[in-house]
């Protein structure tokens, strides 16, 4: 065991919403050939069979006012560029497409899905992912929208699910709050306030109040010390008024939401981690978008291990049945630690040999073998979550000094 | 030498705009809100079918009490240790 996994006591995951790898780190490949970013040359086809290349031109605010389609069959045209037939391959050709029917069929408007930022525009961003270690092989674990996506960060499935339904715990697959709840660890899931709730609430809404918390709390709790050994952090999902007249801006970076605050939210996070000497020596913290959001990425997303549930034909809306074994397009992911290198770079597909995948079940099964070793004794996991790779082999033997690690200026 | 600070910009006050449509996502989410809260309603018309004045012995009277506070003040259940 390291010493950095030694020390660890904590684990936090941020999950943001619907940006790809290429959209928001892809520029990165200008300044580490080793990131499996963008070289430029990337494209698809519009509607009129003209070359639509990535540019980095991404906005802020206000390129994707049309929300790009990131439900199951549009996705399956992202994916396979709108093939059909049975052996089709997977190109990463739809995506103009597919935004084209989104933005009422404007072939000039359809070709900003192909945008990504240019270098220095997310200092947020980019700096944890170099200052730290990037992902270059982390993918959503459906091909399809947030709930279903964001279920398999907690149960490690989404139980058959492909869309964003209302769906019931049918099996006894426990959350991974459950799983630490009866096993008497500490775990909490902080929601930004009561206006922008949660994403996860009828089962964890019904099931398991007393692990929630507003994102105040997780701030409380880094400055006094008292943070759980496992945290799970949503962002402000929308725009509302504060309870003291304020304006609270969403900082999900779900299209169309000003993409700065997220960038502002991921770095108040990091400094409330960072800026308590303690905490910072002794946890992981792990930041991850739950699905591309209908965003161009160049990578093709790998097959994996079935859950062993079946999404029927009718349900999938592409005329075929889902069986849970190819995994969705690729995220950023990035894990912060003192313990960790500067300019750590973990391989992915693009490296046949070294590369590793990550997916949202990565994250239970991660939570699950640092803090309940025992757990499969008695209870049941997904085969999925059983093989999902787990990253707290990042964590080395050497810790940074203080002075080699950032601190953000919000 | 102290830690190297990176400054993060400031979001404009324009980009605030609750009248934006909501996304698809945020319509899903009030759908489950909404289905939670049935969930609570039936909890609560559940208890309110006991009858509390036949209820007599202190286990009946302290599993009573429990379904209720369960639903009056959840942030009690299963207190956790830090």
């Amino acid at each position: 065991m390291s010493a950095g996994l030694d020390n660890l006591k904590h684990i936090v995951v941020l999950m943001m919403e619907n940006r790809s790898f290429d959209h928001m780190l892809g520029a990165l490949r200008a300044k580490d050939v080793r990131i499996s970013g963008l070289t430029g040359n990337e494209f698809n086809l519009d509607t009129n069979g003209a070359i639509v290349k990535v540019q980095a031109s991404a906005k802020f605010q206000g390129e994707l006012k049309n929300d790009p389609d990131h439900h199951f069959p549009g996705v399956d045209l992202q994916i396979f560029g709108g093939a059909q037939n049975d052996g089709r391959a997977a190109n990463m050709g739809g995506f103009v497409k597919s935004y084209f029917t989104q933005t009422n069929n404007d072939v000039n408007l359809s070709h900003a899905i192909m945008n990504y930022f240019a270098l220095g525009q997310l200092p947020v961003l980019t700096e944890l992912a170099t200052e730290f270690a990037v992902f270059n092989g982390w993918f959503s674990s459906i091909p399809g929208p947030t709930i279903c996506n964001r279920a398999f960060a907690h149960y490690g499935t989404s139980f058959g699910q492909v869309s964003m339904d209302i769906f019931y715990l049918l099996d006894p697959i426990l959350s991974v709050y459950e799983r630490m709840v009866n096993a008497g660890q500490t775990s909490k899931l902080y929601y930004y306030d009561q206006q922008s709730s949660t994403m996860e609430v009828v089962n964890l809404l019904k099931n398991e109040p007393q692990v929630f918390a507003t994102f105040d709390q997780f701030l409380a709790d880094c400055k006094s010390g008292s943070l759980p050994q496992y945290s799970f952090i949503e962002p402000c999902y929308n725009d509302h008024p504060g309870d003291d007249g304020g304006q609270i801006l969403a900082s999900d970076q779900h299209p169309d939401h000003d993409v700065r605050e997220g960038e502002r939210f991921i770095a108040t996070v990091f400094n409330a981690i960072r800026t308590n000497p303690d905490l910072w020596q002794s946890t992981a913290l792990l930041i991850v978008y739950d699905e591309h959001g209908g965003l161009y990425d160049h990578v093709v997303p790998p097959s994996c291990t079935p859950d062993g549930y079946v999404a029927q034909a009718a349900d999938t809306e592409t005329g075929r049945p889902f069986a849970f074994d190819r995994l969705g397009i690729r995220v950023p992911a990035i894990m912060v630690s003192p313990w960790i290198p500067r300019g750590t770079v973990i391989p992915g597909p693009e490296d046949p040999e070294k590369g590793r995948v990550f997916e949202h079940a990565s994250i239970p099964a991660t939570v699950t073998s640092q803090f309940l070793p025992n757990f499969d004794q008695n209870n049941k996991r997904t085969v999925r979550e059983k093989n999902a790779a787990t990253f707290l082999d990042l964590l080395t033997d050497q810790m940074r000094p203080d002075d080699d690690c950032i601190v953000f200026n919000l | 030498m102290p830690p190297r600070v990176v400054p993060v910009p400031k979001t404009p006050k324009e980009s605030y705009n609750p009248e934006r449509p909501a996304s698809s996502l945020l319509r899903a989410q009030i759908l489950h809100l909404h289905e939670a809260l049935k969930w609570h309603v039936a909890e609560i018309q559940a208890a309110l079918e006991i009858n509390p004045r036949r209820l007599f012995s202190e286990r009946e009277v302290s599993n009573y009490a429990k379904r209720v506070s369960r639903i009056l003040h959840p942030q009690a259940a299963k207190r956790q240790k830090k």
